[in-house]
């Protein structure tokens, strides 16, 4: 679910630290002036580790925040949606979109001893695309892939079936990153454990996977082919890299504060002031790019197929008092369901649909809504005015979610509606929410491209086949987010994905809540700890002192 | 399964005046009465582990919702092709019936499946975490016996507020949920003074602050059924016996009436494996530990049926095993056994 990570650290680190940093109240990023020092290994408390490395199967972000440090790819992107020579040197995409040839760069070679060259290339995306492989992401970012041609020993040609723009944003994922075809061929159901098996071009090489407790990266010496742009050419600066699996928030926080880890993820909103409080430590904050965590309201289920029921619940949230208080003023409210840092975001939605009770209540009335029974919730022809949004299982519920829900219903009860809420299981909750059983569900997607908007809005992506939980079926909508898949125009496409955003916003199918945001706390002995558009951490330029 | 029947105690403890047999059987008799007591053992075991694993397979069968969809998760976008493919190869297109008629053969022939989040063998995930496991859990024990033994040997019969310190230190240890208390431990010991590692299983201080974590609730049932065993034994004829004999107090306890009280600790040998056991999800979590309780934990929450039914099974059998063994070792300790034991 995580798009494109850069490297392009001299060319755009303006952009990247107006793009993180604006309005964060005085983070840091560790982007240091003094000169690197190779040596040295570096602890990362993470909070989960993944269910399976293999980047071609899982969909998790940690499984890709790993692998990114071990696998490469063709191209690699920077934050204002353009694409940078990497494995590929250069690259010829034909007018139709249809087919896109890659000129690969010489020299590069597997950990293994592997070449990487055109064989390389086909091997990996025809084991994504095939059904065996069972893979639950990487192959819809392959969209309709139909093969790739070998042309020569450094040139292949990957076609599709239709226009495929998304495809370079994709390629520029760790999701579509290489394996060895030597691995591939003696190791490909053992990929998901990890550790040594996984044998890609990357900086680093994975030296072993303990469960539940740690990873090990270890130093690629051979490597000299990061993206262009990158801050330095040569093998990484560390020796190792150790990944700590620490699930329990205050156990990471505790492991940063006593230099047990040098860096921890998901850092939780509370503890950002006293981790900002200690001299030795900073902490670093960057928004993510794709859907923000938004609330679709679902428009073929009554009373939500009339537009101003759905505006009324839209306008009667108060999301700014809301998403404040739950998260202590750490993450930004939104106001479009794509992010700020991905590209073609429309910023004229700021500010054009505030907190508004009393027009909420006006909509409701206009719509017939218009009794009100016994404990207050109001009532058309003696049938209350309730809305389902059930719960998501526990075990998926991240970020106090269920708290700020129990926000939500607490503003809407005050304009005479009713939400519940019931717990469901996982299976129960996927079968009947892509039945459209309920009235309002939430979620959130970190992409680089807004091609998501596609995943989202687009009639075809209706569940089970996408996540258009909203179930818009609207002809603009889908004409607009094919137009901005089948055109590479930067200016056209965003565009078209403005115009989407207006339409979802202004048809209340969609109600964009806060933006989706990393919080590192990170020792300051640790430098020039980049973080790309995509909030993933990369280590090929970090380097330590003391240590 | 067998238990045993004890009936009632003859007057004199076990170890000063050994209770004679009465009525010995001939050799091919016992032989014939052990063979079926065996025989009887397997056939209850079997049927205990059966319905473990049946129940565990329609726990998860009878769910509402698409399998597939559960076990995708809410965030992917698997093509209807992969969706197709993860039907037939988990073959949720098939019958429940036959589903569980395929189950029970892959159990009987030791195949626990694959994985399917982690696509690989469960009995090599299940085989990975034992050691860390066994080595928690044991630890655990060792420090809970070892304390509980002072604790209830020390206080047993004593003075009012010795003894009444002692209860409370024991209901707080009993109470105390290990989650919480991992955490306390490890903001003292490994956040504050960074005496121990914050975690980890590589090294032998890593394994002290998450064996006490475990050892504690335990220790505490442990203390508080010693002392009443002990303070029972303290009152029998043969430790006036023993007194008139003119041993030390110690020795009384230590010698004498500690191992009368021990009986029941070994009755609650299943009690302790499923504390152990259960107690370690919370323990691995918190302290980052690779083990069955994290393996549990994390099969449970992702969805993955192969590892949670093993693991089941897997408990079940370890069960069986255990008590098996009680068994066995009351009829070593305790001589008076021997011959109902047969007659089961």
């Amino acid at each position: 679910m995580r798009g494109v990570r850069t490297r392009l650290w001299v060319a755009v680190a303006a952009a990247v630290a107006s793009l993180l940093f604006a309005g964060c109240g005085g983070s840091g990023s560790t982007a240091s002036s003094g000169k690197p020092a190779a040596g040295g290994s570096a602890t990362y408390a993470i909070d989960t580790a993944p269910t399976c490395f293999d980047l071609h199967v899982n969909a998790q972000d940690v499984t890709a925040e790993i692998g990114r440090n071990v696998v490469d790819s063709l191209v690699s992107a920077a934050p204002d949606g353009t694409f940078h020579p990497w494995l590929a040197s250069s690259w010829q995409i034909t007018p139709d979109l249809r087919s896109f040839t890659f000129h690969l760069r010489t020299g590069v070679t597997f950990s293994d001893g592997t070449p990487f060259d055109a064989a390389a290339v086909k091997a990996n995306f025809d084991r994504i695309a095939n059904p065996a492989t069972k893979s639950r992401y990487a192959a819809s970012l392959l969209g309709p892939y139909t093969g790739t041609q070998v042309v020569d020993a450094r040139t292949v040609t990957v076609r599709f079936s239709r226009a495929f723009a998304p495809f370079l944003p994709a390629a520029s994922t760790a999701y579509l990153g290489f394996y060895s075809p030597k691995t591939l061929a003696a190791n490909a159901d053992k990929l998901c454990g990890g550790g040594p098996v996984m044998v890609g071009t990357g900086p680093f090489t994975f030296e072993r996977y303990t469960k539940n407790q740690s990873i090990v990266l270890r130093r690629n010496p051979a490597y000299r082919w990061p993206a262009d742009g990158s801050r330095h050419v040569g093998p990484a600066y560390l020796d190792t890299v150790t990944f700590r699996i620490l699930p329990e928030n205050s156990v990471r926080v505790g492991a940063l504060q006593s230099r047990q880890a040098d860096i921890a993820r998901a850092l939780p909103p509370v503890n950002v002031s006293a981790v900002r409080a200690d001299r030795r430590l900073s902490v670093v904050r960057a928004n993510q790019p794709g859907e923000v965590y938004s609330i679709y309201l679902n428009t073929t289920r009554a009373p939500f197929d009339d537009v101003r029921v759905r505006r009324a619940v839209q306008l009667g949230v108060d999301i700014d008092a809301d998403v404040r208080t739950v998260y202590f003023g750490q993450y930004d409210r939104a106001w479009s369901p794509l992010s700020p840092t991905s590209p073609g975001y429309d910023s004229a939605l700021v500010n054009t649909w505030r907190f508004d009770p009393a027009a909420a209540g006006r909509l409701l009335d206009q719509a017939g809504w218009t009794g009100r029974d016994a404990q207050g919730f109001r009532t058309k022809g003696g049938k209350r005015l309730t809305l389902v949004w059930p719960l998501p299982p526990r075990e998926i519920i991240r970020e106090q979610r269920d708290v700020l829900g129990q926000a939500f219903q607490a503003d809407l009860k005050k304009i005479g509606i009713e939400v519940t809420r019931p717990g469901l299981d996982l299976g129960e909750y996927a079968t009947r929410g892509a039945a459209g059983e309920f009235q309002m569900s939430d979620l959130a997607w970190t992409r680089f491209d807004p091609d998501i908007l596609r995943l989202f809005f687009n009639s075809a992506s209706r569940p089970p086949s996408g996540q258009n939980a909203s179930f818009l079926h609207d002809a603009d909508v889908d004409a607009w987010t094919l137009s901005g898949a089948a055109t590479t125009d930067q200016a056209r496409r965003a565009q078209f994905y403005r115009q989407v955003q207006q339409r979802v916003v202004t048809q209340a199918a969609v109600v964009p809540v806060y933006v989706e945001t990393t919080l590192l706390g990170v020792n300051r002995r640790v430098h020039d700890l980049g973080i790309d558009p995509n909030g993933w951490t990369s280590f090929h330029d970090v380097w330590v002192t003391g240590g | 399964m067998a238990t045993l029947e004890r009936s009632a105690p003859p007057p004199a403890g076990p170890g000063l005046v050994p209770a004679a047999p009465t009525g010995r059987r001939s050799a091919g008799q016992s032989a014939r009465l052990v063979l079926r007591a065996v025989v009887h053992r397997l056939v209850a075991a079997a049927v205990v582990v059966l319905g473990a694993a049946t129940l565990a397979f329609l726990g998860l069968a009878l769910l509402p919702g698409d399998p597939v969809a559960r076990l995708l998760g809410p965030v992917t976008t698997a093509s209807p092709a992969v969706r197709a493919q993860i039907r037939h190869d988990y073959l949720f297109d098939r019958p429940v019936a036959v589903q569980y008629l395929h189950y029970l053969d892959s159990l009987v022939h030791l195949r626990m499946g694959e994985s399917y989040q982690l696509q690989q063998p469960v009995s090599a995930l299940l085989a990975d975490a034992l050691g860390p496991t066994a080595q928690l859990a044991g630890a655990a024990l060792a420090l809970a016996l070892v304390g509980a033994l002072v604790v209830a040997v020390a206080t047993a019969g004593r003075r009012r507020g010795w003894r009444a310190a002692a209860t409370v230190v024991e209901l707080v240890a009993v109470s105390t949920p290990s989650f919480w208390l991992g955490i306390v431990l490890l903001t003292i010991f490994s956040f504050h003074f960074r005496i121990f590692p914050v975690a980890g299983a590589d090294s032998v201080s890593s394994l002290v602050l998450p064996a006490i974590t475990l050892a504690l609730p335990v220790g505490g049932v442990l203390s508080q059924v010693l002392r009443e065993g002990l303070e029972t034994a303290l009152a029998e004829p043969f430790v006036i016996t023993a007194r008139a004999r003119g041993l030390r107090e110690s020795a009384v306890r230590m010698r004498h009436a500690v191992r009368h009280a021990a009986l029941p600790l070994v009755t609650l040998t299943g009690w302790l494996t499923g504390t152990l056991l259960g107690g370690a999800v919370p323990v691995e979590t918190v302290f980052g530990r690779p083990g069955v309780g994290a393996l549990v934990l994390d099969a449970v929450l992702s969805r993955d049926m192969p590892v949670v039914m093993a693991v089941v099974v897997f408990s079940a059998l370890l069960f069986v095993v255990l008590s098996t063994l009680v068994d066995l070792v009351y009829l070593a300790v305790d001589p008076r056994l021997r011959t109902v034991a047969v007659a089961v």
